[in-house]
């Protein structure tokens, strides 16, 4: 116990991973509180009028949430409860809607398309670029980022900028970025950067200002091992990227890791609340707190401070599920939230406002945030070990 | 002397030492091997006399030499106007394209030896020559073809030389004749070169060098050339004077030499070099090494060595300019040669005359300046009636009450429509030719401010709040939105194809857009029109209502309670033959109605006598009675009963709104109240708030028609001060415009044409009758010289175009007369293209557009194979005009072609007028790869990486 709170005194005060010795002169820090537990779930399938329960992507805007699936686009309006789908006889150019993002300008709905390129849906209409029509480097599109009026795409073969307003597509890739590999899995963009998460490139940056890029890559090389931990991006396999008050969160199916422009801090599920280290999605809700979409249920690290996670996992036969409040290695409660996550094979999250929003491969579901904090409260009392 | 004659010998490195300035770059480095282009002086060290058959002097002798020079004449003027090219042609590159050497190049593409003044020189023909042009290279014609050398076949002159429609009207040449041509220029070097004479003894030995260094026409011509200068450098270059070197290689030349007892090379002796050159005598130290004696009598030979007053700042000033050498050259200046020069006699004065090189602008010839109204609007309080007129550049104000034009403002290029901010303080008015808005302060009439947008504004309006301006980006389908409050642009909004006009719903809530072409909908397609709808709360789109079969929106007004918004539209049955004109069923034209939940309905204004063609904009009263509609085909406005048309609709099934009233002739009769006529090609039309009077604009006419709506009467016209002479060229715009020339008066020219461009669909008009040979519908921008016409390109002239065949296949009336298709071809040679957008003059191209280029203009694929002449782009498609006026084939019979060979269209502005090839099934240039292209008929494209085509298209733009 007393290792624990030096670690997380340490990590707090930028000591990084430093792995430290149990000193027995060192007294007992003080709880520094418990993290919010989303206890309410809502689930939504076809059966609420999704078109299809393999969901790969959720995008909130305003009072809509956009959602992709294998098969067809839907939205719920909060306003009115009501959903709306379209598929391919609707106008969607293609079924498999990969990834989502939307310009907080215009409004649009960028989409990104698994085979079938981008689309744009504008009021209603449909837009759709591929790579015969139009300038994007490959139809298999991972994920979409709006940048200014510029829309970036992660293929399969690349990444793309489309300037919307010039109509100008310009091509990244090991020809001109250093992309050691070009399969492009995720992209974000924050604060004049953008990120992309690279399968085996680890994660580009790309700085709008000056047009540079940078590259993050594994520093030990080693595919199977961490060889020197937090010495950079814990491997090069990412699947995901999102930056948030300069703090950059990483995914890779070998482990999550975060960087704050000067140190990384990688984590494996071993070692913390990441229920596994098959990552497919993470979404960074501030510096502090970041939801990690595993193949095994949902990570949310919601103090890194304190290395305080929440881990969300369900029972998908009987619709039970359980959220395990652990700090670093220990665990310091389970909660019975009920059924939470739809599915355990989560595929993609976001946030809005205090509730969040996660798809798995088996619907998508609500996590409604009545009363949530961010970071870390102190609990009123001991009678709940999960805390306020 | 002699060493400024020394051979070239420039290597690629220095080449690029001189042409990149910094450090080289990765791209850069990509493009070490890229040929620069030297200028003809550095190729006449070698190429000039007797050893070489005189080359040099035989090129100074041809109209190459002096083609850049022609361009400063009148007649290039009129040319440039008959081909739609807006400016100066020496700055255009259109006309360099063939008037000049490297027109399509980029500065570090030339040298500092290379000078664009001389014309078509040796390296238009021959390529660029850096990387050939050592005598080494150059003993070796495969290694010097090898390093870029090109010897072109005869035919390949035929890219400039080839029937312009401009330059015959103007300068009634006779049709090309190459093989003559071909033998005029012929300039082989002697297989047994004359042993040349020893040089005689340079008169410069010994002789004390002068005061002032002798710098060269061409250090004269950095200033004394352009309009600014009443062209003085190209005036030069097309006298004697610019030709006395060269003169000397010609027969008449040895002719006169000889009878002067002078053996040899006269162009070696220092007699005849004396009058033949400038400065002859002096030694070399008074030679700048800008000076080239082959210049021959140069400005320097009259005005004295310049190099200390040609400064600038000096040559403003006479008494300093004198004091620093400037001559003023007098007779005796002259009879120096002059006298008694070959037995010729001379005549002072006359000769002056045939010299003279003022130094002030051409004068311009005086022709009609017409105002062109399209739009108008009223200022908030109804005190004042704004006009934007395309034509005059200007916006006029009319006082409504007393009918009388007040005021005219002069703003930028092609206004189009005009806005106000709520308290009518400010006016916007879009300015389509200049991609602005210009910002007017009502009260003072000035421009206080110009708001860059988007390509071809049009539409303008603010909202209810004055928060926000809306403007529509007519050629890149978008809304700009700016922030009135600091006039920024906030953001940019989507629209459909080719945003109109726009209409703020009563309540303020919403506006309702217009678009004149329909969405892309693919070969054998009806058209599918779009309104958008506009949440002026978020300024955003919002909805996007889809008016099926209909094209050409434009006019939008809401009725006063809200309820609905009438709008324009045309029916364009292009699935249907055009010769059904007879049946009545090729274009028909409208009126939509979108009710508040996004239905949308659409009834005729045509009947079936004669029909109601071009509807262009529509106002609803203020009382809600009455939308009145203009018709700029049929010089009429239509006034519809609104009541009796919704109750129409509201008792009719759904089938009969949805297929029955869209298409029937008869209805028109049960809502159409009258039919006012106006003056020629009305357009706009505005309402006074108080509801009495409307106001229709007569675009080419330069009036306004006063329309009593009492008692639904013109009752009087205002006259926009336009010119009353009606030229030829605006007689051949109004027969454009009108529908007289079609059966019934269906429609005109601009009805498939509008303004002169495209209406985005494929027609059937072959006469067949049965839908074979479906073809694109072409842009007319810049059409002039672009011959043969059609598709197929079976018509060889716009007359023949416009001329009968217009009757057979279209119109089904009788043919225009030879006055009217004469003015009418005038007018359309006159329909001038817009700037480039993805390029603006003098503007370097990008990195992307530089590797673009490169493509377009490669030989070798991506795995080092050459290419087939014939299957390169720029065979086909070679500057300036970019296209070779034949047909190919390039793979895109369709199953209903019945020809395999098209038209090869040319390039300029490609990127406003998809969809593209012959039926128009490319929405996107790539797709003229990525899709119709498989197996590299139409250029060898396949080996191309995404990003290089990505690339070529990148460059295709900027042509």
């Amino acid at each position: 116990m007393k290792t624990n709170h030096l670690l997380l005194f340490c990590l707090a005060a930028g000591c990084g991973g430093l792995l430290l010795a149990e000193d027995a002169t060192v007294p007992a820090a003080p709880d520094p509180g418990r993290p919010f537990v989303y206890r309410q779930w809502d689930h939504f399938s076809t059966a609420n009028g999704l078109p299809n329960d393999h969901i790969f992507a959720v995008k909130v805007h305003g009072p809509k949430v956009w959602v992709g699936t294998e098969d067809g686009l839907a939205c719920l309006d909060k306003r009115t409860g009501e959903w709306q789908s379209w598929g391919e006889k609707d106008g969607l150019p293609w079924r498999v809607v990969s990834s989502i993002d939307v310009n907080p300008k215009t409004g649009e709905v960028w989409l990104g398309l698994f085979g079938g390129g981008l689309a744009r849906f504008s009021a209603g209409r449909f837009d759709h670029y591929h790579q015969l029509n139009s300038g994007l480097v490959n139809d298999v599109v991972y994920g979409v980022a709006v940048e200014h009026d510029n829309v970036w795409a992660a293929t399969t073969a690349g990444a793309s900028r489309y300037d919307t307003i010039g109509d100008k597509w310009s091509i990244y890739t090991e020809q001109n970025a250093p992309m050691e590999e070009i399969w492009n899995y995720g992209v974000c963009y924050n604060d004049g950067l953008v990120y992309l998460g690279v399968w085996g490139s680890g994660v580009l940056e790309f700085d709008i200002a000056t047009e540079q890029w940078k590259d993050y890559l594994d520093p030990d090389r080693e595919m199977e091992i961490d060889l020197y931990r937090d010495d950079g991006i814990i491997h090069v396999i990412t699947t995901g990227v999102s930056y948030i008050e300069k703090a950059l969160w990483v995914s890779t199916y070998f482990g999550v890791c975060r960087y704050d422009g000067r140190h990384w801090r990688g984590w494996y599920a071993r070692e913390s609340g990441l229920p596994s280290d098959f990552n497919n999605a993470v979404k960074g809700r501030s510096a502090q707190e970041a939801w990690y979409c595993t193949d095994k249920g949902v990570g949310a690290l919601m103090d890194f401070d304190t290395d305080t996670w929440v881990t969300y996992t369900t029972d998908g036969v009987n619709h039970t599920g359980q959220a395990v409040i652990q700090r670093g290695e220990q665990v310091l409660a389970t909660v019975d939230t009920g059924y939470n996550l739809s599915h355990n094979y989560a595929l993609a999250v976001d946030f809005d406002g205090n509730d969040v929003w996660i798809g798995t491969s088996k619907g998508l579901c609500r996590g409604v945030g009545a009363g949530y904090y961010p970071r870390l409260q102190t609990p009123p009392s001991t009678t709940d070990p999960a805390g306020p | 002397m002699n060493r400024r004659f020394q051979c070239h010998t420039l290597t690629a490195a220095l080449t690029l030492g001189t042409a990149l300035a910094g450090p080289l770059q990765a791209e850069d480095y990509a493009l070490m091997r890229q040929p620069v282009y030297i200028g003809v002086r550095a190729c006449s060290a070698c190429h000039a006399g007797e050893a070489r058959g005189h080359q040099f002097s035989k090129w100074r002798l041809t109209a190459h030499a002096g083609a850049y020079a022609s361009l400063a004449k009148p007649e290039a003027k009129a040319i440039a106007e008959l081909a739609g090219i807006p400016g100066e042609p020496q700055t255009a590159k259109m006309c360099l394209g063939c008037h000049a050497t490297a027109a399509e190049a980029e500065d570090w593409e030339r040298l500092d030896t290379f000078h664009v003044e001389d014309g078509l020189q040796c390296e238009a023909c021959h390529g660029p020559g850096s990387e050939y042009a050592t005598r080494e290279i150059m003993m070796d014609r495969d290694r010097a073809m090898a390093m870029g050398l090109k010897m072109d076949a005869k035919e390949r002159c035929l890219v400039c030389h080839r029937d312009k429609g401009s330059h015959k009207a103007v300068l009634n040449t006779p049709p090309f004749d190459l093989e003559n041509a071909w033998q005029r220029i012929a300039h082989p070097a002697p297989k047994d070169p004359v042993e040349p004479l020893p040089a005689p003894a340079d008169p410069a030995d010994g002789a004390a060098p002068g005061e002032h260094q002798y710098t060269g026409v061409m250090a004269c011509s950095k200033c004394h050339q352009g309009e600014k200068f009443g062209f003085q450098y190209s005036k030069w270059r097309d006298t004697p004077h610019a030709r006395a070197f060269a003169d000397l290689a010609s027969p008449r030349g040895y002719e006169i030499a000889r009878e002067a007892g002078i053996e040899g090379d006269p162009g070696t002796s220092p007699q005849c070099l004396e009058c033949h050159t400038t400065g002859h005598g002096q030694p070399g130290t008074d030679f700048l090494e800008s000076f080239d004696p082959r210049d021959g009598v140069q400005c320097e030979a009259c005005h004295g060595p310049g190099s200390d007053y040609s400064p600038e700042q000096t040559m403003k000033d006479k008494t300093a300019a004198t004091a620093a050498g400037l001559w003023k050259p007098d007779e005796s200046t002259c009879l120096k040669c002059h006298a008694n020069a070959h037995g010729k006699p001379f005549n002072y004065r006359e000769a002056v005359r045939t010299i003279r090189h003022p130094n002030r602008p051409r004068a311009l010839v005086s022709k009609p300046e017409y105002k062109t109204p399209l739009f108008l609007g009223f200022n908030p309080d109804g005190s004042e009636l704004w006009i934007p007129c395309e034509a005059g550049n200007s916006v006029i104000i009319v006082d409504p009450v007393a009918r009388v034009k007040v005021a005219e403002i002069p703003i930028g290029g092609q206004p189009t429509a005009v806005c106000f901010d709520p308290p009518g303080r400010r006016a916007f008015v879009s300015n389509r030719l200049d991609d602005t808005v210009s910002v007017i302060d009502v009260a003072s009439r000035t421009v206080i401010d110009t708001l860059v947008v988007g390509d071809e504004p049009h539409g303008v309006m603010t909202d209810r709040e004055g928060r926000y301006l809306y403007v529509l980006n007519t050629s890149i389908d978008s809304i700009s939105v700016f922030d009135l409050a600091t006039m920024e642009e906030t953001k940019r909004l989507t629209a459909s194809r080719a945003p109109w006009l726009m209409a703020r719903s009563p309540d303020g809530t919403q506006l309702v857009v217009t678009h004149t072409l329909p969405r892309f909908g693919g070969v054998r397609h009806s058209s599918m029109s779009e309104l958008a709808v506009l949440d002026l709360a978020t300024a955003t789109v919002e909805s996007r209502y889809v008016v099926p079969d209909a094209n050409l929106l434009q006019g939008i007004a809401w009725h006063p309670s809200g309820e609905y918004a009438v709008f324009t539209l045309l029916r364009t049955k292009n699935l249907v033959p055009m010769t059904r004109l007879l049946q009545g069923w090729t274009i028909t034209n409208g009126l939509g109605i979108l009710w508040r939940d996004g239905t949308v309905d659409q009834v005729l204004l045509d009947e079936t006598h004669r029909y109601f063609p071009d509807p262009a904009d529509v106002i609803v009263t203020p009382d809600g009675r009455y939308a009145l509609v203009t018709s700029s085909g049929s010089d009429r406005v239509a006034v519809v009963d609104l009541a009796r048309l919704t109750s129409m609709l509201k008792a009719a099934s759904p089938e009969e709104r949805r297929r029955i009233f869209p298409n029937h002739l008869g209805k028109p009769t049960e809502f159409i109240t009258k039919f006012i006529p106006t003056r020629f090609s009305p357009r706009g039309i505005a309402c006074a708030p108080d509801g009495k009077t409307a106001f229709a604009a007569n675009a080419l006419d330069d009036s306004l028609t006063v329309i009593d709506l009492d008692r639904l009467e013109a009752v009087g016209e205002v006259d926009l001060g336009g010119p009353r002479e009606i030229s030829k060229v605006r007689w051949g715009e109004q027969l454009f415009h009108s529908a007289n020339i079609a059966f019934r008066r269906q429609f005109s020219c601009h009805t498939c044409h509008p303004d002169g461009h495209i209406d985005g669909i494929t027609y059937d008009i072959e006469p067949d009758g049965i839908g074979l040979d479906p073809v694109d519908n072409r842009t007319l921008r810049g059409v002039n010289d672009m011959a043969p016409y059609k598709w197929t390109g079976k018509n060889p002239t716009l007359k023949r175009q416009c001329g009968p065949r217009l009757a057979v296949f279209f119109t089904r009336i009788d043919p225009f007369t030879p006055e009217q298709l004469d003015a009418v071809d005038n007018y359309i040679c006159t329909i001038q293209r817009p700037p480039n957008r993805y390029r603006r003059l003098d503007e370097p191209l990008t990195p992307a557009q530089r590797r673009g280029k490169a493509m377009f203009e490669r030989t070798m694929t991506n795995d080092r194979r050459v290419i087939p002449a014939g299957q390169r782009c720029t065979t086909c498609h070679p500057p300036p005009l970019f296209t070779d006026g034949r047909v190919h084939d390039i793979g895109t019979q369709g199953p209903l072609d019945l020809a395999s060979r098209f038209d090869a269209p040319h390039l300029n502005n490609i990127y406003d007028s998809a969809p593209y090839l012959h039926d128009g099934r490319a929405p996107s240039l790539e797709e003229i790869w990525t899709v119709y292209n498989p197996h590299d008929q139409h250029g060898i494209t396949n080996d191309m990486t995404k990003d290089q085509l990505n690339d070529l298209i990148e460059y295709l733009k900027t042509l």
